[in-house]
């Protein structure tokens, strides 16, 4: 991952929104342990104290629990709460943006529709 | 711990005053990156830390005491610039050796090794370096020294891209292994914001704003509309800029928490604003930009 300073996301969100994308391939499993602050800020060219909050951030999503003097581990639900999170931010805001730009373009709600489902069979075509 | 505290700090030069009333506190073992226009003041509250001068009023502290005439501060502290006063009658690798003598912390075999790595000539004299070879040797010596308060007042100027960022990462990986207090002072914010933890942005030789990088981040938002609309919009809110934008529309960036909803009736887009653009806001002198200047 590199991180994109001029983005307009904080540096911090990148890392835990990282750290997820990677939960979530499941490059870290349940109860695994992932890096520490020191560890992301080596591999990320940052300053620790951003890695740490990026992962406080994870903590108190109850995505990833902390052992005392051990490190932060993946809790066993992370998955789902990431999935969930994904689903009611961005997916909503993607859909929100969807629906203002079709009203833009004079696309009609029935049109919008069969666009999404033509859309998801050809995905689904894509994976048989 | 506190590193660094001062209250109503200032130092006068004639009826110029290039620090004023500033306050701050720095605490210990952070990076703090010192940011603010040509001539805000930077240099003169960075010299003051390392007591170099002495105040006109005010007070400040530094690992405990006062750091002018000190020699505890100048023992823990290093403070390196392009105007650095270095002998000319030793060689570059003379005056490491020196460093090694002199500061309790000093790293020789890491000294030797940027120094190898960055092909610096031993013989050399520092008067002979090109600006850029005498950027990086200072640096190697900023680094090697590991002071508990290691300044570095633009560190990176006449060093080219490549050389810059190997020194953002050698700082960023000493710091890791041995935690210490840095300042580090710049113009481009954009350069540094991933290293230093809280900014200080310096304005008219005062403490405009000290947070940390990503509460700067979220400081502002931009926000773009029709002119008229978005003038209705802005009153009674604190504009840190505004420009106008091609077709009637314009552009203003306000605190965050100003951020009313009724901007989406107004028919008004909103957009993050970047840390650098946000820092060039806050200590910019006027809401306008260059194109006032034209009108």
């Amino acid at each position: 991952m590199i991180i994109n300073p001029d983005g307009t996301k904080p540096i911090y969100v990148q890392i835990s929104e990282w750290i997820e994308t990677e939960i979530l391939n499941e490059s870290f499993v349940q109860d695994e342990k992932v890096y520490s602050q020191y560890q992301l800020a080596e591999m990320m060219n940052i300053n620790p104290a951003t890695a740490a909050k990026g992962l406080t951030k994870l903590v108190e999503e109850e995505i990833l629990y902390k052992k005392r003097g051990l490190g932060m581990f993946v809790a066993s639900d992370a998955k789902d709460i990431i999935l969930n999170k994904r689903k009611s931010n961005t997916l909503t805001k993607l859909v929100d943006d969807v629906v203002a730009e079709a009203n833009h373009l004079d696309v009609s709600e029935t049109e919008l529709i069969s666009m999404i489902q033509t859309s998801m069979s050809k995905l689904r075509g894509e994976k048989e | 711990m506190k590193a660094i505290t001062c209250t109503h700090l200032t130092k006068s030069y004639g009826n110029k005053k290039a620090v004023n009333d500033l306050a701050v506190s720095i605490e210990e073992n952070k990076i703090t990156g010192v940011i603010g226009r040509n001539g805000a003041g930077k240099t003169t509250f960075l010299q003051l830390v390392a007591g170099f001068i002495k105040q006109s009023e005010g007070k400040i502290h530094v690992l405990g005491e006062p750091p002018f005439n000190s020699l505890k501060a100048s023992a823990n502290t290093i403070f390196i610039n392009d105007t650095m006063n270095l002998p000319t009658s030793l060689t570059i690798y003379e005056i490491l050796k020196m460093g090694n003598e002199f500061y309790p912390n000093w790293d020789m075999e890491l000294a030797e090794r940027l120094f190898d790595y960055f092909s610096l000539d031993r013989s050399q004299r520092h008067d002979r370096l090109s600006k850029g070879m005498k950027s990086t040797f200072n640096m190697i010596v900023g680094l090697a020294s590991r002071c508990p308060l290691t300044i570095f007042d633009e560190p990176t100027t006449g060093m080219d891209a490549s050389v810059r960022s190997d020194f953002y990462r050698a700082l960023l990986k000493d710091y890791l292994a041995h935690p210490r207090t840095i300042l580090l002072s710049s113009h481009h914010l954009n350069e540094i914001e991933e290293l230093i933890e809280d900014v200080l942005l310096i304005k008219d030789g005062t403490n405009h704003l000290h947070v940390s990088v990503s509460d700067l981040k979220e400081y502002g938002i931009g926000v773009q509309g029709e002119s008229t609309n978005l003038e209705a919009w802005l009153k009674g809110k604190d504009v840190f800029h505004k420009r106008e934008l091609p077709m009637n529309k314009a552009y203003a960036v306000v605190k965050k928490e100003q951020l009313d909803p009724n901007y989406k009736q107004a028919g008004l887009e909103v957009a993050a604003v970047s840390a650098t653009d946000m820092s060039m806001y806050l200590t910019g002198t006027s809401e306008g930009g260059i194109d006032d200047v034209f009108k």
